[in-house]
Protein backbone atom coordinates (compact mmCIF):
# COMPACT_ATOMS: atom_id res chain seq x y z
CA UNK A 1 0.00 0.00 0.00
CA UNK A 2 2.46 2.26 0.60
CA UNK A 3 4.73 1.71 -2.62
CA UNK A 4 1.12 3.32 -4.77
CA UNK A 5 1.05 6.45 -2.52
CA UNK A 6 4.71 6.97 -2.72
CA UNK A 7 4.31 6.69 -6.36
CA UNK A 8 1.98 9.03 -6.61
CA UNK A 9 2.81 11.31 -4.55
CA UNK A 10 6.28 10.96 -6.54
CA UNK A 11 4.32 11.80 -10.07
CA UNK A 12 2.55 14.91 -8.25
CA UNK A 13 6.02 16.11 -6.84
CA UNK A 14 7.01 15.18 -10.56
CA UNK A 15 4.85 16.95 -12.31
CA UNK A 16 4.65 20.28 -10.41
CA UNK A 17 1.01 19.82 -9.77
CA UNK A 18 2.10 20.22 -6.04
CA UNK A 19 4.03 22.59 -3.77
CA UNK A 20 4.54 19.63 -1.16
CA UNK A 21 3.28 16.45 0.16
CA UNK A 22 1.65 16.59 3.79
CA UNK A 23 2.15 13.12 5.14
CA UNK A 24 3.62 11.00 8.10
CA UNK A 25 7.76 9.88 8.14
CA UNK A 26 9.63 7.71 9.60
CA UNK A 27 13.06 9.69 11.04
CA UNK A 28 15.09 9.11 14.14
CA UNK A 29 12.82 6.01 15.24
CA UNK A 30 9.50 8.62 15.74
CA UNK A 31 6.99 9.16 13.48
CA UNK A 32 6.13 12.62 12.15
CA UNK A 33 4.55 14.37 10.32
CA UNK A 34 6.03 16.24 7.27
CA UNK A 35 6.03 18.15 4.25
CA UNK A 36 8.01 16.43 1.48
CA UNK A 37 8.83 18.79 -1.67
CA UNK A 38 11.19 16.54 -3.09
CA UNK A 39 10.55 12.79 -4.39
CA UNK A 40 13.83 11.93 -2.91
CA UNK A 41 12.63 12.39 0.96
CA UNK A 42 9.56 10.10 0.05
CA UNK A 43 11.65 7.07 1.08
CA UNK A 44 10.85 7.91 4.73
CA UNK A 45 7.34 8.24 3.95
CA UNK A 46 4.81 6.31 6.81
CA UNK A 47 1.14 5.76 6.60
CA UNK A 48 0.52 6.84 10.24
CA UNK A 49 2.22 3.40 11.59
CA UNK A 50 4.55 2.68 14.17
CA UNK A 51 4.45 -0.23 15.57
CA UNK A 52 0.33 -1.13 14.94
CA UNK A 53 -1.61 0.05 12.35
CA UNK A 54 -2.90 3.61 12.37
CA UNK A 55 -1.02 3.86 15.93
CA UNK A 56 0.43 7.57 15.01
CA UNK A 57 -1.50 9.64 12.76
CA UNK A 58 -1.09 13.06 13.33
CA UNK A 59 -3.33 15.93 12.62
CA UNK A 60 -2.46 16.54 8.64
CA UNK A 61 -5.70 18.63 7.86
CA UNK A 62 -4.23 20.70 10.56
CA UNK A 63 -0.69 21.43 9.02
CA UNK A 64 -2.62 22.04 5.72
CA UNK A 65 -4.73 24.87 7.23
CA UNK A 66 -1.37 26.61 8.79
CA UNK A 67 0.34 26.52 4.76
CA UNK A 68 -2.97 27.43 3.43
CA UNK A 69 -3.13 30.19 5.41
CA UNK A 70 0.07 31.54 4.68
CA UNK A 71 0.36 30.22 1.20
CA UNK A 72 -3.06 30.41 -0.44
CA UNK A 73 -2.00 30.31 -3.85
CA UNK A 74 0.06 26.36 -3.48
CA UNK A 75 -1.15 23.46 -4.43
CA UNK A 76 -0.54 20.93 -1.81
CA UNK A 77 -0.99 16.73 -1.62
CA UNK A 78 -2.24 15.26 1.03
CA UNK A 79 -2.39 11.48 2.54
CA UNK A 80 -6.18 11.34 3.60
CA UNK A 81 -7.89 8.34 5.26
CA UNK A 82 -11.54 8.17 5.97
CA UNK A 83 -11.73 10.61 8.98
CA UNK A 84 -8.87 13.32 7.24
CA UNK A 85 -10.94 13.06 4.08
CA UNK A 86 -14.29 14.05 6.06
CA UNK A 87 -12.18 16.66 7.92
CA UNK A 88 -11.22 18.52 4.55
CA UNK A 89 -14.75 18.15 3.19
CA UNK A 90 -15.89 20.00 6.82
CA UNK A 91 -13.12 22.39 6.25
CA UNK A 92 -13.95 23.30 2.32
CA UNK A 93 -17.49 24.18 3.78
CA UNK A 94 -16.35 26.47 6.46
CA UNK A 95 -14.32 27.99 3.87
CA UNK A 96 -11.19 27.13 6.00
CA UNK A 97 -9.65 25.27 2.73
CA UNK A 98 -9.93 25.58 -0.79
CA UNK A 99 -10.64 22.15 -2.70
CA UNK A 100 -8.77 23.46 -6.04
CA UNK A 101 -5.43 24.05 -3.57
CA UNK A 102 -5.89 20.57 -2.04
CA UNK A 103 -4.86 16.99 -3.98
CA UNK A 104 -5.90 13.92 -1.82
CA UNK A 105 -4.33 10.51 -1.83
CA UNK A 106 -6.43 8.42 -0.07
CA UNK A 107 -5.79 5.05 1.67
CA UNK A 108 -8.77 2.89 2.68
CA UNK A 109 -8.17 1.44 6.65
CA UNK A 110 -8.13 -2.03 7.39
CA UNK A 111 -11.03 -3.88 9.26
CA UNK A 112 -8.92 -3.99 12.52
CA UNK A 113 -8.59 -0.11 12.39
CA UNK A 114 -11.88 0.58 11.49
CA UNK A 115 -13.47 -1.68 14.21
CA UNK A 116 -11.16 -0.46 16.89
CA UNK A 117 -12.67 3.26 15.90
CA UNK A 118 -16.14 2.22 15.22
CA UNK A 119 -15.92 4.36 12.06
CA UNK A 120 -18.80 5.16 9.96
CA UNK A 121 -16.53 5.46 6.88
CA UNK A 122 -13.35 4.17 7.10
CA UNK A 123 -12.30 4.53 3.69
CA UNK A 124 -12.03 7.91 1.84
CA UNK A 125 -13.80 8.46 -1.52
CA UNK A 126 -11.79 7.40 -4.52
CA UNK A 127 -9.03 6.13 -2.54
CA UNK A 128 -5.93 4.86 -4.57
CA UNK A 129 -5.01 1.97 -2.22
CA UNK A 130 -6.38 -0.29 0.64
CA UNK A 131 -10.23 -2.55 0.33
CA UNK A 132 -12.98 -0.13 1.79
CA UNK A 133 -14.61 -2.07 4.52
CA UNK A 134 -18.27 -1.69 5.52
CA UNK A 135 -18.46 0.71 8.90
CA UNK A 136 -18.84 -1.17 12.11
CA UNK A 137 -21.61 -0.39 14.68
CA UNK A 138 -21.10 2.05 17.70
CA UNK A 139 -21.03 -0.30 20.65
CA UNK A 140 -19.62 2.48 22.94
CA UNK A 141 -21.86 4.52 22.26
CA UNK A 142 -25.15 2.07 23.18
CA UNK A 143 -23.19 1.14 26.24
CA UNK A 144 -23.94 4.56 27.64
CA UNK A 145 -27.35 4.79 26.35
CA UNK A 146 -27.93 1.34 28.09
CA UNK A 147 -27.34 2.64 31.77
CA UNK A 148 -30.24 4.49 33.84
CA UNK A 149 -29.80 8.68 33.98
CA UNK A 150 -28.47 7.81 37.04
CA UNK A 151 -25.57 5.68 36.22
CA UNK A 152 -25.10 7.56 33.07
CA UNK A 153 -24.53 10.84 35.36
CA UNK A 154 -22.37 8.75 38.05
CA UNK A 155 -20.26 7.52 34.73
CA UNK A 156 -19.79 11.04 33.29
CA UNK A 157 -19.12 12.94 36.33
CA UNK A 158 -16.22 10.14 36.82
CA UNK A 159 -14.64 11.13 33.61
CA UNK A 160 -15.10 14.40 33.70
CA UNK A 161 -13.70 14.90 37.01
CA UNK A 162 -10.13 13.02 35.60
CA UNK A 163 -10.00 16.28 33.54
CA UNK A 164 -6.35 18.05 34.16
CA UNK A 165 -7.72 21.49 31.84
CA UNK A 166 -4.63 20.63 29.54
CA UNK A 167 -7.20 21.55 25.90
CA UNK A 168 -4.98 19.06 24.60
CA UNK A 169 -8.44 17.98 22.98
CA UNK A 170 -8.87 21.55 21.00
CA UNK A 171 -5.39 21.69 20.34
CA UNK A 172 -4.79 18.48 18.64
CA UNK A 173 -8.42 19.01 17.15
CA UNK A 174 -8.32 19.28 12.93
CA UNK A 175 -11.53 21.18 13.33
CA UNK A 176 -10.89 23.49 15.63
CA UNK A 177 -9.61 26.57 13.86
CA UNK A 178 -11.24 29.70 16.20
CA UNK A 179 -9.08 32.54 16.77
CA UNK A 180 -11.66 33.08 19.68
CA UNK A 181 -12.85 30.13 22.02
CA UNK A 182 -15.37 29.57 24.04
CA UNK A 183 -13.70 26.96 26.48
CA UNK A 184 -11.33 29.94 27.05
CA UNK A 185 -14.75 32.36 28.03
CA UNK A 186 -13.91 33.07 31.68
CA UNK A 187 -17.95 33.35 31.78
CA UNK A 188 -18.01 29.74 31.19
CA UNK A 189 -15.04 28.37 32.20
CA UNK A 190 -13.31 30.02 35.36
CA UNK A 191 -9.54 30.62 35.10
CA UNK A 192 -7.51 29.06 37.17
CA UNK A 193 -9.33 26.58 38.77
CA UNK A 194 -9.17 22.80 38.82
CA UNK A 195 -11.19 20.27 38.42
CA UNK A 196 -12.46 22.16 35.43
CA UNK A 197 -16.04 23.39 35.53
CA UNK A 198 -18.10 19.91 34.75
CA UNK A 199 -19.71 19.13 32.78
CA UNK A 200 -19.99 22.54 31.16
CA UNK A 201 -16.04 22.37 29.77
CA UNK A 202 -17.05 18.97 28.11
CA UNK A 203 -20.53 19.92 26.77
CA UNK A 204 -19.45 23.40 25.46
CA UNK A 205 -16.92 21.71 23.29
CA UNK A 206 -19.39 18.49 22.45
CA UNK A 207 -22.02 21.21 21.54
CA UNK A 208 -19.28 23.28 19.40
CA UNK A 209 -18.65 19.70 17.38
CA UNK A 210 -22.38 19.29 16.46
CA UNK A 211 -21.70 19.68 12.69
CA UNK A 212 -18.35 19.53 12.55
CA UNK A 213 -16.65 16.62 14.56
CA UNK A 214 -15.48 14.00 12.04
CA UNK A 215 -14.74 11.44 14.25
CA UNK A 216 -11.04 11.39 13.62
CA UNK A 217 -10.63 10.31 17.57
CA UNK A 218 -7.08 12.06 18.19
CA UNK A 219 -8.53 13.92 20.93
CA UNK A 220 -8.93 10.74 22.71
CA UNK A 221 -5.95 9.94 21.79
CA UNK A 222 -4.41 13.29 23.00
CA UNK A 223 -6.38 13.22 26.45
CA UNK A 224 -3.42 12.52 28.96
CA UNK A 225 -6.29 11.66 31.49
CA UNK A 226 -8.35 9.03 28.87
CA UNK A 227 -11.48 10.52 29.10
CA UNK A 228 -13.53 9.07 26.13
CA UNK A 229 -14.23 12.36 24.14
CA UNK A 230 -14.73 10.27 21.11
CA UNK A 231 -17.82 8.48 22.89
CA UNK A 232 -19.12 11.96 23.78
CA UNK A 233 -19.01 13.60 20.40
CA UNK A 234 -20.11 10.41 18.57
CA UNK A 235 -23.44 11.12 20.43
CA UNK A 236 -23.35 14.63 19.09
CA UNK A 237 -22.68 13.50 15.46
CA UNK A 238 -25.55 10.58 15.89
CA UNK A 239 -27.80 13.00 17.38
CA UNK A 240 -27.23 15.39 14.27
CA UNK A 241 -27.90 12.18 12.26
CA UNK A 242 -31.00 11.61 13.65
CA UNK A 243 -32.69 15.15 13.90
CA UNK A 244 -31.18 16.14 10.73
CA UNK A 245 -30.09 13.37 8.45
CA UNK A 246 -26.63 15.23 8.37
CA UNK A 247 -23.07 13.32 8.96
CA UNK A 248 -20.10 15.71 9.09
CA UNK A 249 -18.07 15.15 5.96
CA UNK A 250 -19.84 12.35 4.28
CA UNK A 251 -20.82 14.21 1.40
CA UNK A 252 -18.11 16.61 -0.29
CA UNK A 253 -20.95 19.40 -0.97
CA UNK A 254 -23.51 19.11 1.93
CA UNK A 255 -24.45 22.19 3.98
CA UNK A 256 -24.46 22.21 7.30
CA UNK A 257 -28.46 21.89 8.49
CA UNK A 258 -27.34 24.23 11.43
CA UNK A 259 -26.09 27.40 9.23
CA UNK A 260 -29.58 27.47 7.24
CA UNK A 261 -32.08 29.91 8.12
CA UNK A 262 -35.45 28.95 7.88
CA UNK A 263 -38.07 26.48 8.77
CA UNK A 264 -36.70 23.23 10.57
CA UNK A 265 -36.12 20.85 7.44
CA UNK A 266 -38.02 16.98 7.62
CA UNK A 267 -36.32 14.55 9.69
CA UNK A 268 -34.23 12.25 8.05
CA UNK A 269 -33.25 15.00 5.26
CA UNK A 270 -34.31 15.25 1.81
CA UNK B 1 8.38 27.10 1.84
CA UNK B 2 9.96 25.70 4.54
CA UNK B 3 8.04 23.72 6.60
CA UNK B 4 9.33 21.29 9.47
CA UNK B 5 8.66 19.47 12.34
CA UNK B 6 11.41 19.73 15.23
CA UNK B 7 11.61 16.79 17.87
CA UNK B 8 12.36 18.10 21.15
CA UNK B 9 12.06 17.67 24.69
CA UNK B 10 10.18 19.80 26.92
CA UNK B 11 11.54 22.33 29.29
CA UNK B 12 9.07 22.76 32.10
CA UNK B 13 9.42 19.78 33.96
CA UNK B 14 11.92 16.72 34.92
CA UNK B 15 9.11 13.99 33.04
CA UNK B 16 10.89 14.81 29.45
CA UNK B 17 8.15 14.77 27.03
CA UNK B 18 8.38 14.79 23.53
CA UNK B 19 6.91 16.79 21.03
CA UNK B 20 7.46 18.12 17.45
CA UNK B 21 7.81 22.24 17.27
CA UNK B 22 6.16 23.22 14.18
CA UNK B 23 8.40 25.86 12.55
CA UNK B 24 6.84 27.30 8.79
CA UNK B 25 9.63 29.70 7.56
CA UNK B 26 11.76 29.79 10.83
CA UNK B 27 8.68 30.70 12.79
CA UNK B 28 7.41 28.74 15.57
CA UNK B 29 3.74 28.19 14.30
CA UNK B 30 2.31 24.98 16.79
CA UNK B 31 3.19 21.93 19.36
CA UNK B 32 2.49 18.36 18.34
CA UNK B 33 2.67 15.98 21.31
CA UNK B 34 4.57 12.66 19.67
CA UNK B 35 3.03 10.20 19.90
CA UNK B 36 5.95 7.16 19.40
CA UNK B 37 7.35 8.73 22.76
CA UNK B 38 7.57 5.99 25.24
CA UNK B 39 7.05 8.92 28.14
CA UNK B 40 4.10 10.79 26.87
CA UNK B 41 2.32 8.70 24.05
CA UNK B 42 0.81 11.73 22.12
CA UNK B 43 0.09 13.38 25.56
CA UNK B 44 0.83 16.92 26.93
CA UNK B 45 0.20 19.08 29.96
CA UNK B 46 -1.16 22.87 29.48
CA UNK B 47 2.17 24.10 29.51
CA UNK B 48 4.00 21.60 26.86
CA UNK B 49 0.87 22.59 24.83
CA UNK B 50 1.70 26.20 24.18
CA UNK B 51 5.72 25.84 24.34
CA UNK B 52 5.75 27.68 21.29
CA UNK B 53 4.37 30.55 22.72
CA UNK B 54 7.13 31.58 24.85
CA UNK B 55 10.20 30.93 22.91
CA UNK B 56 9.15 33.60 20.73
CA UNK B 57 7.31 35.81 23.27
CA UNK B 58 8.14 40.16 23.37
CA UNK B 59 8.16 39.21 27.11
CA UNK B 60 11.20 37.08 27.25
CA UNK B 61 13.59 38.02 29.24
CA UNK B 62 16.98 37.86 27.37
CA UNK B 63 19.49 40.00 29.54
CA UNK B 64 20.56 40.20 33.19
CA UNK B 65 18.25 43.49 34.88
CA UNK B 66 19.01 45.48 38.17
CA UNK B 67 16.08 47.61 39.04
CA UNK B 68 17.95 51.12 39.51
CA UNK B 69 15.73 53.59 41.38
CA UNK B 70 12.50 51.67 40.81
CA UNK B 71 13.35 51.21 37.06
CA UNK B 72 14.47 47.83 35.75
CA UNK B 73 17.63 48.17 33.77
CA UNK B 74 19.28 45.69 31.60
CA UNK B 75 22.93 45.57 32.70
CA UNK B 76 25.94 43.29 31.64
CA UNK B 77 26.21 39.82 32.96
CA UNK B 78 29.52 40.64 35.11
CA UNK B 79 27.48 43.67 36.54
CA UNK B 80 24.55 41.29 37.52
CA UNK B 81 27.03 39.07 38.80
CA UNK B 82 28.99 41.54 40.84
CA UNK B 83 25.48 42.66 42.56
CA UNK B 84 24.34 39.35 43.22
CA UNK B 85 27.39 37.90 45.14
CA UNK B 86 27.66 41.30 47.04
CA UNK B 87 23.95 41.63 47.97
CA UNK B 88 24.31 37.90 49.04
CA UNK B 89 27.33 37.89 51.17
CA UNK B 90 25.67 41.45 52.73
CA UNK B 91 22.80 39.55 53.47
CA UNK B 92 24.40 36.22 54.83
CA UNK B 93 26.58 38.91 57.30
CA UNK B 94 23.46 40.97 58.45
CA UNK B 95 21.18 38.39 58.57
CA UNK B 96 22.68 35.22 58.78
CA UNK B 97 22.35 32.20 56.32
CA UNK B 98 19.10 31.59 56.78
CA UNK B 99 17.80 34.78 55.09
CA UNK B 100 18.57 33.16 51.68
CA UNK B 101 16.68 30.72 50.12
CA UNK B 102 17.33 29.38 46.96
CA UNK B 103 14.73 27.90 43.81
CA UNK B 104 15.65 25.44 41.59
CA UNK B 105 14.39 25.24 38.41
CA UNK B 106 13.72 22.28 35.84
CA UNK B 107 14.67 24.26 33.09
CA UNK B 108 18.05 23.37 33.93
CA UNK B 109 20.26 20.13 34.21
CA UNK B 110 20.73 17.83 36.79
CA UNK B 111 24.20 18.61 37.42
CA UNK B 112 23.08 21.79 37.22
CA UNK B 113 20.75 21.72 40.08
CA UNK B 114 23.07 19.74 41.81
CA UNK B 115 25.76 22.60 41.68
CA UNK B 116 23.16 24.77 43.00
CA UNK B 117 22.07 23.10 46.30
CA UNK B 118 25.47 22.82 46.82
CA UNK B 119 26.44 26.03 46.93
CA UNK B 120 23.61 26.81 49.21
CA UNK B 121 24.68 24.63 51.42
CA UNK B 122 28.37 24.50 51.26
CA UNK B 123 28.85 27.74 50.36
CA UNK B 124 26.38 30.01 51.78
CA UNK B 125 24.69 27.62 54.58
CA UNK B 126 21.22 27.38 54.75
CA UNK B 127 18.84 23.99 53.92
CA UNK B 128 16.26 26.65 52.08
CA UNK B 129 16.19 24.86 48.49
CA UNK B 130 13.24 24.78 46.69
CA UNK B 131 12.39 24.06 43.14
CA UNK B 132 9.83 26.10 40.99
CA UNK B 133 7.59 22.75 39.96
CA UNK B 134 6.23 23.79 43.97
CA UNK B 135 5.52 26.97 43.00
CA UNK C 1 -26.44 15.94 25.13
CA UNK C 2 -27.64 16.23 28.59
CA UNK C 3 -29.67 13.08 28.63
CA UNK C 4 -26.50 11.35 27.43
CA UNK C 5 -24.78 12.18 30.25
CA UNK C 6 -27.23 11.46 33.11
CA UNK C 7 -28.80 15.00 33.39
CA UNK C 8 -32.77 15.42 33.12
CA UNK C 9 -33.56 17.07 29.64
CA UNK C 10 -35.86 19.46 30.95
CA UNK C 11 -33.31 21.56 32.56
CA UNK C 12 -32.61 23.23 29.94
CA UNK C 13 -35.12 25.02 27.30
CA UNK C 14 -35.10 27.37 24.29
CA UNK C 15 -37.91 29.61 24.03
CA UNK C 16 -37.77 32.41 20.63
CA UNK C 17 -39.91 35.23 22.93
CA UNK C 18 -40.31 38.43 21.02
CA UNK C 19 -39.09 41.48 23.35
CA UNK C 20 -42.51 42.96 22.72
CA UNK C 21 -44.12 40.04 24.08
CA UNK C 22 -43.61 40.44 27.77
CA UNK C 23 -46.74 38.12 28.70
CA UNK C 24 -45.56 34.99 27.08
CA UNK C 25 -42.31 35.63 28.65
CA UNK C 26 -43.64 35.50 32.13
CA UNK C 27 -45.67 32.53 31.46
CA UNK C 28 -42.42 30.92 29.89
CA UNK C 29 -40.66 32.09 32.82
CA UNK C 30 -43.38 30.73 35.60
CA UNK C 31 -43.78 27.86 33.51
CA UNK C 32 -40.44 26.71 33.25
CA UNK C 33 -39.52 27.77 36.72
CA UNK C 34 -42.59 25.17 38.10
CA UNK C 35 -41.58 22.29 35.89
CA UNK C 36 -38.15 23.18 37.35
CA UNK C 37 -39.21 22.84 41.11
CA UNK C 38 -41.37 19.49 40.07
CA UNK C 39 -37.98 18.22 38.85
CA UNK C 40 -36.14 19.18 42.28
CA UNK C 41 -32.67 20.23 43.23
CA UNK C 42 -29.89 19.62 40.57
CA UNK C 43 -27.14 17.05 40.44
CA UNK C 44 -24.94 19.43 39.65
CA UNK C 45 -25.21 22.07 42.60
CA UNK C 46 -22.11 23.63 43.68
CA UNK C 47 -21.91 21.02 47.09
CA UNK C 48 -22.16 17.92 44.79
CA UNK C 49 -20.12 18.72 42.14
CA UNK C 50 -17.34 19.47 45.27
CA UNK C 51 -18.09 15.95 46.37
CA UNK C 52 -17.74 14.40 42.83
CA UNK C 53 -15.13 15.77 42.13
Amino acid sequence: MIEIVRQKAGELLNQGKIKGFIAPSRENGHVAPRLFTRVEELSTLNLGDSSSEGDARYPLDKILITLHRKYPDDCFGILVRGCDQRGLYTLYRLNQLNPDRVIEVGIACSPGLAKACECLKPFPDDAVAGDPVAPEGQKAVEMVEDMDMAGRFEFWMDQFSKCVKCYGCRDICPMCFCNECSLECKDLVSKGDLPVDIPVFHLVRAMHMADRCIDCGLCEEACPSDIPLRTLYKKTGRIMDEEFGFTSGINKHEKSPLSIMGPAPDKKGP
Amino acid sequence: MDYQNILTTCTYCGCGCNFFLEVLDGELTGTIPCKTSPVNEGKLCIKGWNVHEFVQSDKRLKRPMIRKNGNLEEVSWDEALDYTAARLKTVKAEKGSDAVGFFASAKVTCEENYLMQKFARAAVGTNSVDHCARL
Amino acid sequence: MLGFCGIEAERLRARWVSSAEAPEFVEEVNDFISALKQIGPSPLKKNTAQNVA
